[in-house]
């Protein structure tokens, strides 16, 4: 994205058109369409059995009206979704995509990927309160929505998800328009432009930021620095009860082998998985000689490889999104650990996943001096 | 096939038998899995050695070979090629390295052993995972691409030209020459200039054998020795390519002189008549030596080692030109004081001596100073100077700056394009400083002249005689090349396609297949160097025998 000139994320507009924020947000997204500046709307819609959410790619502007911008659960990584759409290339159509924060920003490291071309996409975070563990919201579905709707209004993440509640990125700026909620006034909304191509967007729908953002800014940043203090307290917690081997053993102990945290993660990028691949698969002797080193061997096996060769594949990139925490059917804290791992790896680099599509990925940027930290003391 | 591993342990003379119990590696290793001999011999790498080792593979139908000894840098080769004489693949061989690696290491007879041991062991489970590798071969092309149309290059391109094998010169400015052209006389013999690379540009033009591009600059270029990609740019008119093959590149791009602007003391671009040695240069070519107001100059003053300091060496070349300056001046306007102010005078060789004497010789003043400072005086000019700790100045009408030798701008994108290094000082790297001067790390790429570092006109032709004769011996029409057998393979079903390793290829040998969305690799550019392995985010690319699994295998035997 573009850095636009001038003022960056100092001013934006406050859009107002409807009874509430969302029909303002419907409003402002189908008025984009009868411009024609987007041709579709990948955004999330409650499924028809009411009971879930789905990104649904939207042609039929009338439709809109029964789009949830921000849905009480990830059932589906948003990053994701925009991967399958435009995997192949991007295609003529122009897309806006409404999606939390942290799914943005699992688009941006897709794109350096290149599992995504964004050239035709138009990225629109909006804040975010965090999301219902999906366990939580299924149980029952309608006491969820009403629960979430509450807390989202309040901003009170008591019942949102654990790795939500230490998201210090929940209103992070990264694509290319922010939608803006927090503290926002009757039933209006901010909308910020962080590129480029979001000011082309606001230009075209005659859209003049000229309003002050400072009070959405303290507020937003009122909430990170709180967040952080305890996402810097939790993680250090969680690091002392698993920052051993024996200890990070034990934290995936119940690990059932299934594999869907690393289905569900939006920037687990590989086509085929090594552990879902032949490479593992070794003849008997292998085993008999892995048992003979240690005295037994555990099948199925590679339990903790598996999950530190993903953390090594993908920590780099991770957004702490908590799409494989909420997977895990046997409710080990996975986002939480990643989360961990992620800040230290991202640290090393000065890196935050998601950041910025400029900002190159840690393993293709090559300085002469760095790592010096965890060079061998002796050396 | 049922695989039978021999494992030979040589002695290496005293090296190997008198630090490490050889007898306790064999019972260590003799009932490992697959592992059929395991004998000892005093040196495997002699006549004899070889002839055994060939032997023993045939005789017990050894089908993998693992020889405990020296270095692979010294001896895996040779022991490659007793397996080729055996009949075996010699990729089914590992060298474990108990010289350098254990008997040399340690006083303590142990300890050394005790490693041989561990390392015997996981060079048998490593080559229980070998795969047989096949060599190819392709032709080689004789042709060579210099870069540089100054007198290294010219001369580089007339010595290597010839039926068989066609030169490539590119020059970046609009004519041949380089810098000789902006001189009247060399040094020390004052000849003209222009009778020696007039001549040499004419037989450059009539020779057949030698395409000149002017104006143009190389933008890329891919593969190895006897087998490069090269593109050039016309910087003339827009987005015209030339494309073609070559076997060796030369690096002939010459020097430029250090910028004395960066120096505020003397004056340079701030006061008149204060000029470089090459602006002094063309205006001695151009027949009059004159101040800025036309007039004549009565006094000049020649500073040398500008910029010494600050580049970190002696340039070698500036003292030698600085005389030559003085016989110019002397020639033309016979009663002009003329003071040169050195730091150190370097005037090496058989010649130069001579030189310097017959100018001191001409009433000429050398005066050796530090802390100069150039000032402004009504429309003269004052150089201010400490000479044996004293302060003095001098009044004077024309002063003349021999700035330091520097290396040429477009120095580091020819570098990265050819994988070569730069020194500190940004030259370009030589191979080796006394051994190989005009070789580089890069196989086929050959640096001449002052690219290399400051030279005079002599030496330069030396070194494009050296690099010619090293391009001839090893660049033979018809010769065959082996590429690469160890090279990088990227597995269809783990690619994703995020380009990662085109970016890091050092060789351009990975290209993205639009229609499967992977990355393949040309195996004959390859060169087996592992950056693509070390930035592929998914594990997908390998090296063919350094694949994950030997290393692992290895590994996990080591650290048992």
């Amino acid at each position: 994205m573009n850095k636009p000139e001038g003022s960056l994320k100092n001013k934006g507009a406050i859009i107002s058109a409807k009874p509430s924020t969302k029909e303002s947000i419907d409003d402002f997204l189908k008025k984009a369409m009868d411009k024609g500046v987007f041709d579709a709307v990948l955004i999330p819609m409650m499924v028809p059995a009411g009971d879930s959410f789905a990104y649904v790619l939207i042609e039929d502007k009338s439709l809109l009206k029964d789009a949830i911008p921000l849905p009480p659960i990830m059932s589906v990584q948003g990053g994701h979704a925009v991967s399958s759409v435009t995997r192949l290339g991007k295609g003529s159509m122009k897309i806006a995509v409404i999606m939390r924060p942290c799914e943005i920003r699992a688009a941006i490291e897709l794109s350096k990927l290149g599992q995504t071309d964004l050239e035709n996409v138009t990225l629109i975070s909006i804040d975010c309160p965090g999301v219902l563990p999906i366990s939580d919201f299924l149980s029952d579905p309608g006491k969820g929505m009403k629960q979430f709707d509450e807390a989202a209004k309040k901003w009170d993440d008591k019942i949102m998800r654990p790795v939500c509640q230490i998201c210090d990125k929940s209103s992070m700026v990264a694509g290319d328009l922010h939608i803006g909620t927090l503290g926002a006034k009757n039933n209006t909304f901010l909308v910020i432009s962080n590129s480029q191509k979001g000011n082309g967007i606001l230009d075209e729908l005659g859209i003049v930021t000229k309003e002050s953002i400072d009070d959405w800014q303290a507020k937003v940043k009122n909430i990170a620095e709180e967040k952080h203090k305890k996402r810097k307290k939790n993680l250090k917690d969680l690091k002392t009860k698993i920052g051993s081997l024996d200890n990070l053993i034990d934290a995936f102990s119940q690990c059932i082998n299934c594999h869907n945290c690393m289905r569900v993660c939006p920037v687990c990028y590989c086509r085929l998985c090594y552990f879902d691949s032949d490479k593992v698969k070794h003849p008997s002797e292998n085993y008999l000689q892995m048992a003979e080193s240690k005295g037994s061997i555990r099948f199925l096996p590679d339990t903790i490889f598996f999950q530190m060769g993903r953390m090594m594949h993908m920590s780099l990139s991770c957004v702490s999104c908590g799409a494989c925490e909420d997977a895990c059917p046997v409710s080990i804290p996975v986002a939480q650990i990643f989360s961990m791992v992620a800040d230290e790896t991202q640290g090393l680099f000065d890196y935050v996943s998601g950041r910025s599509l400029e900002e190159p990925i840690p393993l293709v940027a090559y300085k002469e001096e760095e790592l010096h930290e965890v060079e061998d003391a002796n050396d | 096939m049922e695989k039978k591993l021999g494992v030979y342990i040589c002695e290496c003379g005293p090296n190997i038998a008198e630090k490490i119990d050889i007898d306790k590696v064999i019972d260590a290793v003799s009932s490992l899995d697959d592992v059929a001999v395991v004998d000892r011999y005093k040196l495997l790498c002699s006549m004899d050695g070889k002839k055994f080792l060939e032997e023993q593979i045939k005789k017990q139908g050894i089908t993998h070979l693992v020889v405990a000894a020296c270095s692979p840098k010294q001896h895996e080769q040779t022991f490659m090629e007793v397996c080729i004489n055996a009949g075996i693949n010699p990729y089914l061989f590992q060298l474990a390295n108990i010289r350098e690696q254990c008997a040399w290491v340690t006083e303590d007879k142990d300890e050394a052993t005790k490693k041989a041991i561990i390392l015997v062991k996981a060079a048998i489970r490593r080559v229980r995972y070998h795969v047989s590798l096949e060599k190819k071969e392709i032709d080689s092309n004789p042709d060579v691409l210099v870069i540089g149309g100054g007198i290294a290059g010219i001369e580089s391109s007339l010595l290597l030209a010839s039926s068989d094998r066609m030169v490539y010169l590119v020059e970046k400015t609009s004519s041949l020459g380089g810098l000789i052209t902006s001189y009247e006389k060399t040094f020390p013999s004052m000849v003209s200039s222009s009778d020696i690379i007039k001549q040499k540009i004419q037989d450059v033009d009539k020779n057949e054998n030698i395409k000149v591009f002017t104006d143009s600059e190389v933008e890329e270029s891919l593969g190895f020795f006897g087998n490069f990609q090269v593109k050039l740019k016309k910087t003339t008119e827009e987005n015209e390519v030339v494309e073609f093959n070559v076997g060796a590149i030369v690096l002939a791009t010459g020097s430029t002189l250090f910028d004395p602007d960066r120096i505020p003391q003397y004056g340079y671009g701030k006061i008149d008549n204060v000029i470089t040695s090459l602006e002094f240069e063309k205006m001695n070519l151009s027949g009059r030596i004159s101040l800025k107001n036309n007039k004549t100059p009565k006094s000049v003053a020649i500073i040398h080692c500008v910029g010494r300091d600050e580049v970190g060496y002696c340039s070698e070349i500036c003292c030698m030109y600085s005389l030559k300056f003085v016989r110019y001046i002397k020639d033309k306007l016979p009663d002009v004081k003329v003071t040169n102010f050195y730091s150190d005078l370097c005037i090496p060789g058989k010649s130069d001596q001579k030189f310097y004497e017959e100018t001191k010789g001409k009433d000429v003043n050398f005066i050796r100073a530090n802390d100069i400072e150039i000032t402004k005086q009504g429309d003269r000019i004052n150089v201010k100077y400490k000479n044996e700790n004293n302060k003095k100045s001098l009044p004077i009408d024309m002063v003349i700056l021999s700035p330091a030798v520097e290396p040429t701008s477009d120095t580091f994108k020819l570098a990265e394009l050819t994988g070569i290094s730069q020194g500190d000082k940004g030259f370009f790297s030589e191979e080796h400083e006394k051994l190989a001067p005009i070789s580089t790390s890069t196989e086929g790429v050959y640096i001449v002249g002052c690219a290399q570092g400051p030279k005079n006109i002599s030496e330069t032709v030396v070194q494009a005689g050296a690099a010619t004769g090293k391009i001839l011996s090893s660049l033979v029409p018809g010769r065959k090349i082996e590429p690469e057998v160890k090279t990088s393979q990227i597995s269809e079903s783990f690619c994703i396609g995020c380009k990662t390793c085109i970016s890091v290829c050092s060789y351009g040998a990975i290209t993205f297949d639009e229609a499967r969305k992977i990355a393949v690799v040309n195996e004959v550019i390859c060169r087996g160097c592992g950056n693509c392995v070390g930035a592929c985010p998914s594990g997908a690319a390998n090296i063919k025998h350094f694949t994950f699994n030997q290393i692992y295998q290895e590994l996990m035997e080591a650290v048992k």
